[in-house]
Parts: C-alpha cells; sequence; structure tokens
C-alpha cells in the first residue's frame, strides 16, 4: 500500500484490502487511540509504520521507543492519566516488556491499553516461536486473537472496551499469517483521538509498593471474574457452525481456525465447529456446555496447547468421559512450526478415520524429485551491505580463533559461509554480555558484534558492565544508520522520530564515553586497511572497547541514488582477473556470480560498493567509487 | 468458481509483494473476498519469497494447499521449481526466464540447471507453461524492476484469472506511484501483448 492516507478516509462502509497490521492501524483511528508506541519488529512492524506515516493528519501521538518495555512504559503512563493508547511489539518484545506488564496489570489503567503481542510461529523472521498466550494466563490480562484483517480492526477497538471496562491492559495477540496477510475490511467511522490526559494522585493504586500490591493482586483476581463474563457472552466466542456429525465437535481460534474450516470442509466433515477470538479468560461455561454436547472433542490451534490444557479442565467439571483430541494425550497436530491446512486435514482425517481426498504422499514423492539438487536460497547480506565489509575485515584481522558474539539484526546473517562471523546468538543485547561471560572463562578477547538500534536497544547496560567488570570486549557496532531488518525505521541515533521530527542526535560513541569506556574509534568498514589497523589496536588491549563501524545501509544508499536519479557505474571485471574465485570465496556478495568458471558481475544487484575491488588480490576489479 | 488460488515464488527484491497486491486489490474492486499472504523482514533479504493470492467466497486462510494453486508465477525458475508442490494438474506456470543464481551455487561452482531441464521438471507437474523474457520487457518498458508488473499484464492476458483486465489496471494505478505509474502501465501491456501474441517460449 504505497498511501497509506487510504486509512484516514472516514467512509464507513468502505471495502478496503488491508494487511493484519495496516488494520489495527486503522483500529486504531476508529477507537480514538491517541497514544501508539512501538519498538519495530517482524511481524508487527507495520502497525507502527502505518501509524507512523499517518500520525500527524490523524491527531495521533506515535514514537518508535527505544525498546519494548519503554513502549510499553509510555504507553501506560498516559492511559493511567485517561488517554486510549497501544503499544505493539513482536511476541519477544513481550519478554522484554514483561516486568512492567506483570504489575501494570495489578495497578491498571483508566483510558484503554491494547499490547499487540505479534507472534511468529515458524520462526519466519524471529528466534523463537513462543507462543505468548500464555502471558495472558501469567499476567491475568484478558486477551483476543484475531483470525484476519477485519477481526484485527474489530478486535483493537473492542480491547480498548474491554480494557475501559476492567481498567485492565489488554493483549491483542496476532500471529504472522494475521498479521501479513491482507484481506477485506469494512470501514467504521473514525474516533477523534483524545491526546489530553489528567494524572489524578491516588497512591494506593499506582504505587506498588508490597502494602499496596498486596490486595491489588486481589483486585487483580476479581478483574478476571468479570473478565469471564465478559467472554461468555462475547461475540467472538462463538459455534460458527451447527453440522450434522455430533460426535465431533471441533473447538479453535487464530490463524488455526482458518485452516480448521477448510480441512473440514475438504474432508466432508460436518461437525460443530466453535471459534474463540477472546482466548482469554476462556468462556468456561459456554465451552463445557459445547464439551457435553459431544463424545469427542478436536482442538485445532497453533504452537502450544493453550486451549487444550485448560479445556481438558473445564472438561473435568462438565464432562469428565468428553474425549479430547490435539497436542497433548491424544497427539494429531504438530506442536512446533505453523499449521496448513494439511496439517491439520492430516490430524482430523486420522481421528475421524476419513481418508483424504488428495494423495499427498504422491505430491511429495514428485516433488523430492524436482528438489533434488534445488540450491537453497536463505536469505543473505544484500550486495553492498555494509556488514558484509565490517564482518570482513574483523575475520580477516581476528581469524577463527576468537569467538564471535553477535546479536539480533541483519549482521546476524553474517553467521553463514563465507563470512561465518556469528557464533552465538539468543536475543536483543545478548551479544555483550555473552561475550562477556565467554571471555571471561576463555581468558581472550572475545566480539561481541551489536547493530546501531540493537546497540540503543538493550546493548548499554551489558556495556556499562563490560567497563564496570573490566571484560575483555571488542563491542563492534555495526551502524547503518537505521533499523534495517525491520523496514527502516528511525531510531535515537538518526536523529528524527516517528512523527517524523527531528529530534536530538545520539551518537553511539558518545554513549560509549559516557559508559566509561577508554578505546573508542568510529571506522567506515569500505576503508579496509583503517578498520584493520583500529581492530589491531582493540585487540591488544585488555580491557573493555568500543568499534562503531559507520556506513548505511545498502537499501537506503540505492532508494537515494534512484530518487536523485544518479546512475550507478557497477563494478568491472577486467582482464587481470585469474578466476582464483577469492572475491566470490571470500565475500559471499550475491553480485558476483561465476558462469562456466568465470567471475561475473550481476549488473542488476551491484550497487558499486567497491568491497570486491579491495579484496581481490590481483587489482582486477574496477570500481568508480560513488558518494 | 469455488476458489482461484495464485501461487506467486521469486526471490526477495523482485517486487513479488507488490504484484499480489495489485491482484488482491483487483479482486476486492469485483466484490470478490480474497486473501494475499506475505513475508516480511528478515525472509525478504534475497532469499526465496513466496506470497500467495486465493480468491472465493469461502476462502479463509493464507496459504495455499499443496496440489491446489491454479496459477504459479514463477518470478525466477529455480524459485518457480521450489514453489511446484503447489501446483495442481491443471495449474498454468507463468514464469519469468531471468536467472537469479545463488551464492551457494558461485560457491560450489553448480551450474544453474538448463531451461530445458527446469521445463522438464516443470512438466513432472503440469504442461501448461508459459515461458515470458520479462527482464527483457521491462527494460523495453523503461525498468528492470517493472518485471513484477510484466508477468501480472502476461496473466491477465491467459485470461484465466476471476477478475477483469481493466480491474488489474484500476488495482495497478492505485498502487504504483504517479510518477512511476506510466513505465509500470507499459511493463503491464508488454506483457499482456507478449501473450497475446503467443510470443512465448516452449
Amino acid at each position: 500500500m504505497p498511501d497509506l492516507h487510504v486509512l484516514l478516509q472516514d467512509k464507513p462502509g468502505k471495502h478496503v484490502l488491508l494487511l493484519g497490521n495496516e488494520a489495527i492501524a486503522r483500529g486504531i483511528l476508529e477507537a480514538g487511540i491517541g497514544i501508539v508506541t512501538t519498538y519495530p519488529g517482524t511481524p508487527a512492524s507495520e502497525i507502527g509504520d502505518s501509524i507512523s506515516e499517518i500520525a500527524k493528519d490523524a491527531g495521533i501521538y506515535m514514537e518508535y521507543s527505544t525498546n519494548e518495555i519503554v513502549a510499553t512504559e509510555v504507553a501506560g503512563g498516559a492511559a493511567n492519566c485517561g488517554v486510549r493508547a497501544l503499544t505493539a511489539m513482536k511476541h519477544v518484545g513481550l519478554n522484554v516488556a514483561s516486568d512492567f506488564v506483570m504489575t501494570l496489570a495489578y495497578a491498571g489503567v483508566r483510558g484503554g491499553l491494547v499490547i499487540v503481542t505479534a507472534d511468529d510461529p515458524e520462526c519466519y523472521s524471529s528466534q523463537n516461536e513462543q507462543d505468548n498466550r500464555f502471558y495472558a494466563l501469567l499476567s491475568n490480562l484478558p486477551c483476543l486473537e484475531p483470525s484476519n484483517s477485519q477481526e484485527a480492526k474489530d478486535m483493537t477497538i473492542s480491547a480498548i472496551e474491554i480494557s475501559e471496562k476492567l481498567e485492565l491492559p489488554v493483549l491483542l495477540r496476532t500471529t504472522t499469517r494475521v498479521s501479513h496477510t491482507r484481506g477485506p475490511v469494512v470501514y467504521g467511522r473514525v474516533t477523534k483521538p483524545n491526546l489530553k490526559g489528567e494524572f489524578i494522585k491516588d497512591v494506593k493504586r499506582l504505587v506498588m509498593v508490597p502494602a499496596n500490591s498486596r490486595p491489588k493482586h486481589g483486585v487483580l483476581l476479581r478483574k478476571m471474574e468479570k473478565a469471564k463474563e465478559i467472554s461468555e457472552t462475547s461475540p467472538y466466542n462463538i459455534v460458527v457452525h451447527e453440522g450434522k456429525n455430533k460426535e465431533f465437535g471441533v473447538i479453535s481460534s487464530s490463524s488455526a481456525y482458518n485452516y480448521a474450516v477448510e480441512a473440514a470442509d475438504l474432508l466432508g466433515l460436518d461437525a460443530d465447529i466453535m471459534k474463540l477470538g477472546m482466548t482469554h479468560p476462556l468462556p468456561e461455561k459456554m465451552i463445557g456446555e459445547f464439551l457435553k454436547k459431544h463424545e469427542k472433542i478436536i482442538i485445532v490451534e497453533e504452537l502450544e496447547p493453550y486451549l487444550e490444557m485448560q479445556i481438558k479442565a473445564v472438561a473435568k467439571d462438565y464432562a469428565p468421559d468428553v474425549e479430547i483430541y490435539g497436542k497433548m494425550s491424544k497427539q494429531y497436530f504438530p506442536r512446533e512450526g505453523e499449521l496448513s491446512t494439511r496439517a491439520v486435514a492430516m490430524g482430523l482425517a486420522k481421528i475421524t478415520s476419513r481418508k483424504l481426498p488428495i494423495d499427498f504422499g504422491k505430491i511429495d514423492e514428485n516433488y523430492a524429485e524436482v528438489a533434488r539438487n534445488l540450491p537453497p536460497r536463505p536469505p543473505i547480506l544484500c550486495a553492498g551491505c555494509p556488514h558484509r565489509a565490517s564482518l570482513y575485515v574483523m575475520k580477516k584481522v581476528a581469524g577463527e580463533k576468537l569467538v564471535y558474539s553477535t546479536d539480533i539484526g541483519c549482521y546476524a546473517l553474517g553467521c553463514a559461509p563465507p563470512l561465518r562471523a556469528g557464533d552465538m546468538m539468543t536475543c536483543m543485547g545478548a551479544s555483550i554480555g555473552t561475550a562477556e561471560g565467554i571471555s571471561r572463562v576463555i581468558s581472550q578477547n572475545t566480539f561481541a558484534i551489536i547493530g546501531d538500534s540493537t546497540f540503543f536497544h538493550a546493548g548499554i547496560p551489558g556495556l556499562i558492565n563490560a567497563v564496570y567488570n573490566n571484560h575483555k570486549v571488542i563491542v563492534a557496532v555495526l551502524d547503518n544508520l537505521t533499523t534495517a531488518m525491520t523496514g527502516h525505521q528511525p531510531h535515537p541515533g538518526t536523529g528524527m522520530t516517528g512523527m517524523h521530527t527531528p529530534s536530538e542526535k545520539i551518537l553511539i560513541e558518545d554513549v560509549a564515553e559516557g559508559c566509561g569506556v577508554k578505546y573508542v574509534k568510529v571506522v567506515d568498514p569500505f576503508k579496509i586497511k583503517e578498520a584493520e589497523a583500529v581492530l589491531k589496536e582493540a585487540l591488544a588491549r585488555s580491557g573493555p572497547s568500543v568499534i562503531v563501524f559507520r556506513a548505511p545501509c545498502a537499501l537506503m544508499v540505492v532508494r537515494e541514488r534512484r530518487r536523485k536519479g544518479a546512475e550507478v557505474v557497477v563494478c568491472k571485471i577486467t582482464d587481470k582477473c585469474t578466476n582464483c574465485l577469492a572475491c566470490v570465496k571470500l565475500l559471499g556478495c550475491p553480485a558476483l556470480i561465476v558462469e562456466d568458471g568465470k567471475v561475473e558481475i550481476n549488473e542488476a544487484l551491484c550497487v558499486a560498493c567497491g568491497l570486491c575491488a579491495s579484496v581481490c588480490p590481483y587489482n582486477a576489479i574496477e570500481c568508480a567509487k560513488m558518494d | 468458481m469455488k476458489e482461484f488460488n495464485i501461487v506467486l515464488a521469486g526471490v526477495g527484491g523482485q517486487g513479488i509483494l507488490l504484484a499480489a497486491e495489485v491482484l488482491g486489490t483487483a479482486a476486492i474492486k469485483e466484490g470478490l473476498n480474497v486473501r494475499v499472504s506475505e513475508l516480511h523482514g528478515m525472509a525478504q533479504r534475497g532469499g526465496a519469497v513466496v506470497s500467495n493470492v486465493r480468491i472465493g467466497e469461502k476462502v479463509l486462510a493464507a496459504t495455499v494447499l499443496e496440489g491446489h494453486a491454479d496459477v504459479l508465477l514463477g518470478f525466477e525458475p529455480l524459485e518457480t521449481l521450489r514453489s511446484l508442490k503447489f501446483a495442481s494438474e491443471k495449474a498454468l506456470v507463468i514464469m519469468s526466464d531471468e536467472k537469479i543464481p545463488p551464492t551457494e551455487l558461485a560457491a560450489k561452482m553448480m551450474k544453474y540447471p538448463s531451461m530445458e531441464e527446469i521445463v522438464e521438471k516443470i512438466h513432472r507437474f503440469t504442461k501448461n507453461v508459459i515461458i515470458v523474457e520479462a527482464a527483457k520487457l521491462a527494460k523495453k518498458a523503461g525498468n528492470i524492476l517493472t518485471q513484477n508488473i510484466v508477468l501480472i499484464g502476461a496473466l491477465a492476458a491467459t485470461e484465466k484469472m476471476p477478475v477483469k483486465t481493466e480491474s488489474v489496471m484500476e488495482a495497478l494505478r492505485e498502487l504504483v506511484p504517479p510518477k512511476h505509474l506510466d513505465i509500470n502501465v507499459k511493463a503491464f501491456k508488454l506483457g499482456y501483448k507478449y501473450v497475446k501474441k503467443g510470443k512465448t517460449k516452449f
């Protein structure tokens, strides 16, 4: 959607094709939400990005916060002044925010607060596939789960309403297939956002010292009782289909519901189907009555058996003899990876002893023939990516012996051959702390590789720890001047806000010096010789050091050139080339291709960064350096 | 029409998501129910990208079931092969002949398979193959990056889709920024004519 202003149209009844995340953005406008905060993360990014584009026109305040807990704190602070707020993050972002969320549940809110968590089954762009519905159980917060774009919009509005009714934040849990699928959305009315709040001092309510938080736990549990009543009558918890086959009853939610309906159709299984859209707290009575009507219950859900565990508990009281099929004792659906119509159909066929109308075995066999020798095409660092240069020079200087602790961002792709610069990676900011632990016990300098946005997000406490406890780490901040992986959002180092207004540029080298690091250098990764010299110096030290490798993301460079209409003179292989393939083997640049043993430049991909020219042992590559 | 499924397969950066959105928007314009699946983030960085467009009253799921694609729109030959399991026996494969060798091929000194080998593999799934010189036509239109729209034009020319060509053009006008519209319309028309005139290979 090139022009997001379509989202602003106050045309109730209009049909628009929206991404799930754009539909949430539309829901924000219809709900009159005044404050939107986020830290970008796939698959949640387009919620904040859409609002960022239209915030000024919509009269909304939007910010890219430094990380998810700060984002939630900002939204939670505003909501406690009576302003409607929403914060959006990817599933692992809620881990970061959880410290605040767990206790905000005690304090509650006055204006509605929605916390969007976008889960990523199949780890399409994530380090794990945790099921964040368990956060609803853990925190005692209500949870809504849309299955398509229309519901994503509608539930954003409902979540605000429930939040205000209960004075409690509400989780809106999507998955990749909800956030990143386009579907039709019918517009409702836009509500003018209110940005003017009032802070009412109330120590007992808002200051969670033990004496105040103890009774608040009880308050929270009583709010949950009210939430159960809402869930029992929620329009999102309904029997969507009454079938002729009464032996089986299907219960499902979110994307899994879509697969369940299509798979049941495929098998001609005309069973009752219950769809759950409010999945915390569950409508116990409603589910109990549904269980009573069937001999066998099939629970179709993605990732963990979240519904199944709770429905089994409901069955104990309502229908102890009902058989429950899902992922636990009667295991018919995968607990790992994302579901699919195929996976659900195969499970349903087994449970109901039906024959699949499709011979998947034959398709697989045929496909195996085709896929044999099909080279994989994993995501890679783009042609011209400055991270390639940074990682190349680090490996060149420090070699294989040192450990390269890396972090969340494009540079994590550098763990693949030929660079192989990434030995451990877990979560945002962890590169620095883990490098410290590693260096302490292997008694050698250890690299921590971290991006600019990730450094601001969670790198600073780790860096302070390195100074405080004198760890032998070389923190390489790969500063490409943007949050690249998630779609080029601004961050504290860019001097630009989510409202598109200029702000103070916070320089990483200044932060490092402020943290007490004695050796701080800034280098251009494409100036290989200079970068090498700095790295050698850092390696000779016994305390922590910070090297900022600074060069803009290649995608931004290309975009800027296109905007200016600048012609790119791509790199050229001259006849000095001996086809030693050093460039190909050292760099793994997608613009370097080999045809019949000869190196060629892919002109569509080359952005003339000149890195291949720098590494060629025969000076056989010509590059007219641009910019 | 029960449902109509299109699988778009290619490499990150080829404009697959825009092509899918154009098709989905065209369907919405005709009041049809539709789902368009996308992948963002890490998956987009030069890796294999697959998008699905599903049109039909009862369509709910974002993804096409194996063996159920009516059209496989291949932006790159190897990626077309990678998505073949989705093609039905009657599927129409419309494929660009523009090869983008994965970096692993260069590193391992492997050869990119010939067009004959690729077509032979496609024939295991379906006999209906149209190969489009998408890069050549996109360059002719004025920008190599319009290969995605060339392929959309080619698809429109086959008249297989349950949406009118005018609706696709209308969606294109809505979604492409005005300054790039002329080149994209030209690319669409070149792809359209290429198929209509039967210039396709194989």
